[in-house]
């Protein structure tokens, strides 16, 4: 298990000092393209962008943290779509079982480019934005706050449960628990004597929990103020007008059939 | 004030078990995937919000946040949701008793509700995931619904056997926690068919939504489910989608969960 969860970076940069609802609409702008676009290299656009806030923010070496999982996904997709894709165009590789054309290749390699420009972007968002500012920023686009106050409160207890599991698999493995030990079905078994407890201690910490906070009079009903209140500024402007034409001119492009297949 | 503590703090249980992965990879067989079942059946609408929270968290922390994360919420959220709907609901499949797991009943009864469960959070992330033109329905759908299954199966039974009686005992059943109003008990007939309406459409859309993804409406496989991939899913995709949301959300409103029945009966 993993002992530092948070893929925050903590700096001090351009980005990192935007107001989260402005780095939101950044970061939907390149899914809207991302989306948009299905030619490899006009989808490698808003990858690279992403790319490019990792590195300047200090992200980029986080990112090796999921590099297998970006692989994976990335070969997925690029072995999959070449069965959903038209065959158009010229045989570019051929084989005794199949042949793949151009168009084929085009499409898989842009789709698989898509899914990992979504992630990538993603996690510049999450690279650059703190806990506090996901739930402060969600809480200023006007999402209820029993909503807010249930995440918030989730991914503040977040290490503290990953701790417990920790503790409980290293108690457990203790006693002689082998969770790689046999079949899918029997390893999935051996799961059992790792979620009861790690689920018990939970269910204990609901009710302290509720009696510390109705002690303190709290009530999701009543309209609640954050600590780290920020204003939106003109930096945060300027980046929501700059997301809005991302989008506008992604549309056009697409209008008008650049960067498709 | 309680829904949202107990919403918050099971979203966190459910987050340390995503990474205990087994296979890797696209999607992996999860332990926590028999999270939603038992928690909809003891939580309620706070064990839905919950999972869904937790798999949004998850997706956080674990780095793969994106558009895909909204359909992940969503589905999470209906395989809770429909697993509350449905214990004691399915008559005569329902044994009328409480979660216990401790006759063949239940266990069956439980295997019925995972499966419909299981379905509708597949064909939910695997429809979203098409529309977003990510991967085809027909290659995500029976994949997630398995593993979803499978782990809810297996490891719902035990998971019950050994946590219900004591989170009856703490008082933190749905039924203990939610205002009255919330439990306001609608006809036995209706819920019924309600929960009956539920898990068909779970199902149904799952098995539809593969069988347009292969092109079963059009002709044959890869050669038309090609011409229907434009951008995103194709026109029929998208309208299945539409329908089984509908659909869901109605019939989730009109089924009422029978546990404080099978309370009030004890």
């Amino acid at each position: 298990m993993s002992a530092a969860p948070t893929l925050y970076v903590d700096r001090d940069t351009f980005v990192h000092r935007l107001d989260p609802r402005a780095k939101l609409a950044m970061v939907l702008a390149l899914f809207v393209a991302a989306y948009m676009f299905e030619h490899p290299l006009a989808v490698a656009t808003p990858l690279a962008v992403a790319l490019g806030v990792l590195a300047l923010t200090g992200g980029l070496r986080k990112l090796g943290r999921i590099k297998v999982v970006i692989t994976a996904l990335f070969l997925a997709g690029f072995l999959v779509w070449p069965a959903y894709a038209p065959a158009r165009g010229p045989v570019v590789v051929s084989t005794p079982v199949f042949d793949l054309t151009e168009y084929e290749l085009l499409f898989a390699l842009g789709r698989s480019e898509r899914i990992v420009a979504f992630i990538v972007s993603g996690f510049a968002f999450i690279t650059t934005t703190s806990n506090e500012e996901i739930v402060s920023g969600l809480r200023g686009l006007g999402v209820p706050y029993a909503f807010c106050f249930a995440l918030g409160t989730a991914l503040r207890l977040f290490p503290t449960f990953l701790g417990a599991t920790g503790t409980v698999k290293q108690a457990q493995e203790a006693r002689g628990l082998d969770l790689s030990a046999g079949g899918p079905l029997q390893r999935m078994r051996n799961y059992i004597p790792l979620l009861i407890p790690v689920l018990m201690t939970a269910v204990r910490n609901v009710n302290s929990q509720s009696m510390a906070l109705e002690a303190r009079g709290f009530d999701t009903d009543r309209e609640r103020t954050f600590y780290d209140r920020r204003t939106f500024r003109a930096a945060d402007w300027g980046v929501t007008a700059l997301a809005v034409g991302v989008v506008v001119g992604v549309i056009g492009l697409w209008w008008l059939g650049v960067g498709q297949l | 004030m309680l829904v949202a503590v107990v919403a918050a703090l099971f979203a966190a249980v459910l987050i340390p078990f995503k990474a205990l992965t087994i296979v890797p990879g696209v999607t992996e067989i999860r332990p926590a995937n028999a999270i939603p079942v038992a928690f909809g059946i003891m939580f309620g609408p706070a064990g839905a919000w919950g999972v869904a929270i937790g798999n949004l968290i998850g997706d956080i922390f674990g780095g793969t946040f994106g558009p895909g994360s909204a359909f992940g919420f969503a589905g999470n959220f209906f395989f809770a949701l429909v697993s509350y709907k449905l214990w004691g609901n399915l008559a005569p499949l329902s044994s009328g008793e409480e979660p216990t797991m401790d006759s063949a009943r239940q266990v069956a009864e439980l295997w019925v509700i995972a499966l419909a469960g299981a379905a509708v959070c597949a064909a939910i992330i695997a429809w979203g995931l098409e529309v977003l033109g990510q991967f085809p329905f027909s290659v995500l759908g029976p994949v997630i619904a398995l593993n979803n299954f499978l782990a809810a199966a297996v490891l719902g039974p035990p998971l019950l056997y050994l946590t219900y009686p004591r989170v009856r005992e703490m008082g933190l059943l749905y039924p203990d926690v939610m205002d009255a109003p919330a439990l306001s008990d609608a006809s036995s007939s209706r819920s019924t068919l309600a929960a009956f309406g539920l898990a068909a459409v779970s199902i149904a859309w799952l098995v539809i939504g593969v069988g347009l993804s292969v092109g079963l409406g059009g002709g044959a496989f890869i050669g038309n489910t090609a011409e229907t991939f434009g951008q995103g899913g194709s026109t029929p995709q998208i309208a299945l989608g539409a329908v089984a949301f509908v659909a869901l959300f109605g019939l989730s409103a009109l089924s009422k969960s029978r546990l404080p029945a099978a309370l009030s009966a004890r």
